[in-house]
């Protein structure tokens, strides 16, 4: 059974090579504003959020540090911790920029981390199909169901 | 940049609530976040200073439910509002499909919202858009404040709202407004994608 869970489903088998060998415990697939595609790991929707947009947060503000200190890029960030370490990588691909957020435990390293990461690029790359093209996508009456749906959200 | 999947229908959209410090960013989102049932409503993250102010973003992911056969999430952030911190202020503006700009009332805080406004526009231009194509509303926070210490609707939109852009009044402490003006941008927002398709 498929472990991974991808909102664009190209990003599905790839992530879970990745998963298998570098030994990850948790990833994040996701675009530069904290919009997850796919996961492993995580047990509640809400955790994957808040550290897609905590995640997309470091990478944009690393990659302004980097601008103004003239440097191309950091291509990576790791964080330790006693128990888990972080993994932070930006890949650019035909679908355009992805961020992942990996975290490992002791059973794993960075520099495996690192290693598969890098045949993640590559797989991601070769997996990602043309971007669609643009289609009609909502009813010209969505406005009702919006304006059902926001009622409900706030009890009214 | 809205995130839409037509395999497993569901569209993810980014909002963020722009202005001047102390104007009622937060608040707004707060508000929203004690009003919302727990399914339909994922972690608030704040990332704030001792005192409070928010340092670089607070974060709200809501679950509208399905609309038009798409099971539909809008991500709400905030902006710090001080000056000093339009580094930070950039980067939550990134991919967002909408804006709410919440002004200030307050008379003496006239010149705060104006400044930010031309922040707004200059960082909006930043990243090839303006305040003509992005979907925004205003939001006049404070509304409930004594009326000597506060400029009217009418008044702010003079001196802020050139374009006719739909504003609300605001005292985003006790909710009122608030709802409105999440309703206002996210139909904004979902018009654009409707017309648009995904960018």
């Amino acid at each position: 059974m498929r472990q991974a869970r991808a909102v664009e489903e190209w990003t599905a088998e790839p992530l879970e090579r990745f998963v298998a060998e570098s030994g990850a415990r948790l990833t994040l697939l996701m675009t530069p504003a904290g919009q997850v595609l796919a996961q492993h790991g995580f047990t509640r929707a809400v955790d994957v959020m808040a550290a897609a947009s905590l995640g997309a947060a470091i990478m944009a503000s690393t990659r302004e540090l980097a601008r103004l200190l003239q440097e191309a890029e950091f291509s990576a960030l790791s964080h330790h911790g006693r128990r888990h370490g972080v993994f932070l990588g930006g890949l650019d691909g035909p679908r355009g920029r992805l961020l992942a957020l990996v975290v490992y435990g002791a059973d794993s390293s960075v520099g495996l981390v690192q290693l598969f990461f890098e045949e993640l690029v590559a797989s991601l790359a070769a997996a990602a199909p043309p971007p669609p093209a643009p289609t009609p996508l909502l009813a010209a009456d969505f406005e009702r169901e919006l304006n059902e749906s926001l009622a409900s959200l706030f009890g009214r | 940049m809205s995130l839409v999947n037509f395999t497993t229908r569901e569209i993810t959209c980014k909002i963020v609530y722009y202005g001047p410090g102390r104007s009622g960013k937060t608040t707004n989102l707060h508000y929203i976040y004690g009003r919302v049932p727990n399914d339909r409503r994922g972690r608030m993250v704040s990332l704030a200073t001792e005192n409070e102010r928010t340092l670089f973003f607070d974060f709200l992911p809501l679950d509208l439910g399905n609309i038009s056969g798409f099971t539909t999430r809008f991500h709400l952030y905030t902006v710090p509002g001080q000056v000093y911190y339009d580094a930070t202020r950039k980067l939550v503006l990134q991919g967002a499909d909408g804006v709410v700009f919440v002004a200030d009332s307050q008379a003496r805080q006239l010149d705060e919202n104006i400044e930010s406004l031309q922040g707004l526009q200059a960082n909006l231009v930043a990243m090839r858009s303006d305040m003509r194509s992005m979907p925004l509303v205003f939001q006049y926070n404070k509304q409930d404040l004594p009326p000597e210490l506060i400029l009217r609707p009418d008044d702010l939109d003079d001196a802020l709202n050139f374009w006719g852009i739909p504003s609300y009044a605001s005292d985003a402490l006790q909710g009122k407004g608030v709802f409105e003006t999440l309703r206002a941008i996210s139909e904004r927002v979902l018009r654009r994608l409707s017309q648009e398709g995904p960018r």
